[in-house]
């Protein structure tokens, strides 16, 4: 009974809500928002347990077989971009991005002092070896160590994968490649162990050596680590991929409908994210501008290139852990139907795993088992995913691979060479899936400009012709009264003269381009201006209007959703 | 759960919330006053985040059943061509590291086990297992179908027996991988009792003058050693690459010195990976052969024996025994999935009184397709579907072939 109360209680607020957003204009002063609004306090937030067989056989068996629902991401702005949030900021793509900006990554200047580690716990989760310690300086780090098999593996991948996804945006933990000197590490009195008994008991010196038994050694006797700083705050555990937290005020949208957990789906292709599971994400109750919100963490990304696991099985990447279709197929075949992932070449070394860029079809990609967003994600959302990865320069992919200390140039150079051709591989696929009109700018004179990412980016000829279709548009009953259309064989057009000169005026223009290669370009791109003192500023873009609209109602969007 | 007054109390509030945000909601000012009267409204509603009825379910069995398997289901049977086996087990830790199990199994034809392990998995600095054994054994229907390689079905008699044991074995990696040596002790008796089922006992169909050890009940130290080379991976229990590669030496002896003997068993398995491992031919080779004590007979029942569900899969089990047997194995595997292979095999088997009869010529010979669900650790169901000489058999197994 108290139950439907709370539940009624509920749509009450929901339904007031809607009749309230319904009744308010398309666009805001303040459209589009740069970071979603954190308002209310979410101290009362718990710890929360997901358990990965529960997660993996749900994914497997009940997500994997959810149509899409072609709902639009609910987080975005007007403009179709992600506002930063207690999940994202705007990185590359948004702002310059150096070379030595993108090695440092998330870290600070405070690195681990490995003179003296102290062993405080064991490693809890992943299957490297590693436990937690405390440096010389007495800062908590979670060391992970290299397995013998793929020595220098696991800790670059971890290394140079924090650093790209937070460039792409996510919140990471701090990560370091540092050393770990056993003769000169010591363990705390109070370090404890589970048991297989299941009792915690004091953490021994013949623990230290158990976990060492599993890690590659240096020819010197210590070992290559890497080093996970401690997130300040109260964890909170991980976060689910659908969804929202209903202990976080703040947790407006779904998960699956969230343009940056979707876009992983393209990262994690890129860098052969197979285990993309709530276990590798990471809740901490933070103070954020006097307020207690929740930080959102992708925190181990380190299941990448071809690293995932131990020992890394060949079909990571390819399929999922079970995957009806091609089970089906081998079985019926009695295995003589190949799958790519039996016959793509590798150059194989140990310290990068099986990854590699000739085969690797975006679309086609499987983590280990697929996530709600992983479902959810439509081709505007991949399209917006392709131009992060596409601002990652030859350069700057040779820098942050780097960062990875190989040992063996070869080895590193080979990475940096797939991790090209895949940012290619998913450039080509796409950018060109979608109209790629991006930047339209409509200037005071009415001279409209725009660029096309495909074309610049060197992936599709330029399209015969830009239609544009230009009308009035009244921001409160959101009509459209027609005014002209316009075309142009180049990325530039002249407006049409009838143009309202009001300010707070508003015209609407859809922006189609003609390309036999592409039919899907004749979607134009919807796109709002509104006209201020100082001219034209763009509030709106839709990239596949007509589409399902959005998450506005199945949950409150940040922006055009509504 | 939230009592009533308290979830009246949750109605009134987020009902206010809900209205007050109707009311400012009006006009809301910009897009940042919209989403934040929509965190308030949810404010007034905020629940603990926690895992579904049907996330709880799930995640309290495989806590009970995955994570401790303190109570475990337990399918082997006391002894081969038992049939279908149920039983259970309670497995307890009492040390950090160390189990003991309790367990217990029986079949419809009344093969019955009970026993008690204890295992010391982390010796010698992680390089030694312990295990020491003890319980009972009961099997009643154990077929005898003569000696050699011209006995028939038509022959069948059945014998039973019952056995107590106690025993203890260490194995060893002293370089931690590949090189292993192991050995054991045991003291145990063979009970013979009369066999049940639709086919003659042995006792009505031979005398102890034609049949070495009928009716005998030995008592038998039986200590044994092995050295070997074992690569298989990724497990023992399930492989797809590397190989074992292994001597073994019996000693029965016999505390009345009647019916001891020694056995030597000699054992090849090489898994070799095709395609990314998602086609494997996996070879298997056994050979085992015994030898007499003098003045001493080596009584039926211990003879080396093929046939069942492991090694000559389309023939009986124990169709055929001597004093020396061989048999070879070639499976040709396809990955269908991380959780089920599939096979093509074939078997090859004889036995022969006299060692250097163990040539390849006149063996008995199955064909067959099996399905495995796996995972990296165990082959926890094999099914089976098998054809030789004489006809088809279906095998249902709890264990890798080989």
């Amino acid at each position: 009974m108290c139950r439907r109360i709370i539940g009624w209680s509920f749509v009450l607020a929901i339904a007031a809500v809607a009749v309230a957003t319904t009744a308010g204009p398309r666009f805001y002063n303040d459209d589009p928002i740069a970071r979603e609004p954190e308002s209310r306090s979410a101290a009362g937030a718990k710890p929360l347990e997901i358990a990965l067989f529960f997660e993996y056989g749900y994914n497997l068996f009940v997500t994997a077989r959810r149509k899409p629902s072609d709902i639009r991401a609910g987080n975005i702005n007007t403009i179709d971009e992600v506002p930063d949030s207690s999940w994202f900021t705007n990185r590359i793509g948004s702002q310059p991005i150096t070379p030595e900006l993108l090695v440092r990554g998330p870290n600070s200047d405070v690195q681990p002092a490995p003179g003296k580690w102290v062993l405080l716990r064991e490693k809890s989760a992943g299957t490297n070896p590693g436990f937690t310690a405390q440096d010389a300086n007495g800062r908590t780090w979670f060391l992970q160590f290299d397995i013998p098999e793929f020595p220098e593996g696991g800790t670059g991948a971890v290394e140079i994968a924090t650093k790209l996804f937070w460039a792409l945006g996510y919140n990471q933990v701090e990560t370091f490649i540092t050393t770990f000197d056993p003769a000169r590490a010591e363990i705390d009195p109070k370090a404890t162990i589970k048991r297989p008994s299941g009792a915690r008991t004091p953490f021994t010196r013949d623990d230290l050596t158990r976990v060492l038994e599993h890690a590659a050694r240096n020819a010197d006797g210590t070992y290559r680590v890497s080093a996970g700083a401690l997130l300040p705050g109260k964890v909170l555990g991980p976060f689910r991929y659908s969804g929202t937290r209903s202990d976080d005020p703040n947790d407006l949208v779904p998960h699956e409908h969230r343009r940056e957990l979707r876009a992983i789906r393209v990262f994690g292709a890129w860098t052969n994210l197979v285990d993309w599971k709530a276990g590798n994400t990471l809740d901490v109750l933070v103070e954020k501008d006097g307020r207690t919100v929740v930080k959102h963490y992708l925190q181990d990304v380190g299941s990448t290139f071809g690293m995932a696991n131990n020992p890394h099985e060949y079909d990571m990447g390819w399929e999922y852990f079970y995957e009806q279709a091609p089970s089906r197929r081998r079985l019926y075949s009695f295995g003589f139907a190949l799958s790519p992932w039996q016959t793509a070449p590798y150059t194989n070394y140990s310290s990068i795993g099986f990854f590699e860029g000739d085969r690797f079809e975006p679309r086609s990609w499987r983590p280990q088992t697929p996530v709600e967003p992983f479902i959810q994600m439509r081709d505007d959302d991949a399209f917006w995913a392709a131009r992060r990865v596409m601002a990652f320069s030859d350069d700057l992919i040779r820098a942050v691979v780097g960062s990875g200390q190989y040992s063996n140039p070869a080895a590193e150079r080979y990475l940096a060479d797939v991790l090209i051709k895949r940012r290619d591989a998913i450039g080509r696929v796409y950018l060109t899936a979608v109209n790629p009109v991006v930047s339209p700018r409509l200037d005071a004179t009415g001279s409209l400009t725009f660029e096309n990412a495909a074309v610049a980016a060197g992936f599709a000829a330029p399209p015969t012709a830009y239609r544009a279709t230009w009308s009035q548009f009244d921001n409160t009953t959101g009509a459209t009264t027609r005014i002209a259309d316009t075309r142009s064989a180049t990325t530039t057009m002249a407006a049409s003269r009838d143009l309202p000169s009001a300010p707070g005026s508003f015209v609407e223009i859809d922006i189609a381009a003609e390309s036999a290669e592409h039919p899907t370009w004749q979607q134009p791109v919807r796109t709002h201006f509104r006209r201020d003192a100082g001219g034209w500023k763009l509030v709106g873009l839709e990239r596949l209007p007509g589409r399902a609209s959005g998450p506005g109602a199945a949950a409150p969007a940040t922006g055009e959703g509504r | 759960m939230l009592k009533r007054p308290a979830a009246t109390r949750v109605f009134f509030a987020v009902a206010f919330a809900a209205c007050a945000c109707t009311a400012r909601a009006q006009d809301p000012a910009s897009r940042e006053a919209l989403i934040e009267q929509e965190q308030e409204a949810k404010a007034a509603a905020l629940k603990p985040a926690e895992p579904g009825k049907a996330e709880q379910y799930v995640n309290r069995l495989s806590d009970s059943f995955l994570a401790g398997m303190a109570l475990h289901p337990f399918f082997e049977s006391s002894y081969t061509g038992g049939g279908f086996t149920l039983g259970a087990g309670y497995l307890k830790h009492v040390s950090a590291y160390n189990t003991l199990d309790v367990r217990g199994s029986f079949t419809p034809s009344g093969y019955t086990r009970l026993e008690a392990e204890f295992i010391a998995p982390s010796l010698f600095a992680r390089r030694g297992v312990l295990s020491v054994l003890g319980g009972w054994r009961d099997a009643t229907q154990v077929g005898f179908f003569g000696f050699g390689m011209t006995s028939t079905l038509e022959q069948q008699a059945n014998y039973g027996f019952q056995r107590p044991y106690l025993g203890a074995n260490l194995e060893v990696f002293p370089t931690r991988r590949l090189f292993l040596v192991r050995g054991g002790i045991e003291l145990t008796q063979w009970k013979q009792k009369p066999g049940e089922g639709d086919v003659p006992s042995v006792e009505q169909a031979y005398t102890p003058a034609t049949l070495p050890g009928l009716g005998a009940q030995p008592v038998y130290w039986h200590s044994q050693a092995t050295v070997g080379i074992d690569s298989r991976a990724p497990s023992r229990g399930y492989a797809r690459r590397g190989g074992f590669y292994g001597v073994t030496v019996h000693d029965f002896a016999d505390t009345d010195k009647a019916f001891g003997f020694n056995q030597v068993d000699y054992e090849a398995i090489q898994h070799i990976p095709m395609l990314r491992e998602s086609w494997v031919l996996s070879l298997h080779a056994m050979a085992q052969t015994t030898y007499d004590k003098a003045g001493q007979t080596l009584p039926f029942f211990m003879m080396p024996s093929i046939g069942g569900g492991a090694d000559l899969r389309a023939y009986a089990s124990w169709r055929l025994r001597d004093l020396n047997s061989l048999y070879l194995q070639a499976e040709w595997r396809v990955m269908v999935n991380r959780f089920l292979d599939m096979a093509l095999f074939y078997d090859a088997g004889k036995v022969a009184a006299r060692r250097t009869d163990l040539e390849l010529g006149n063996m008995k010979t199955d064909v067959g397709l099996g399905f495995r669900l796996h995972g990296q650790l165990s082959t926890p169901l094999r099914i089976e579907f098998t054809h030789g000489s004489e006809g088809f058999a279906l095998v249902l197994a709890a264990s890798q072939v080989f």
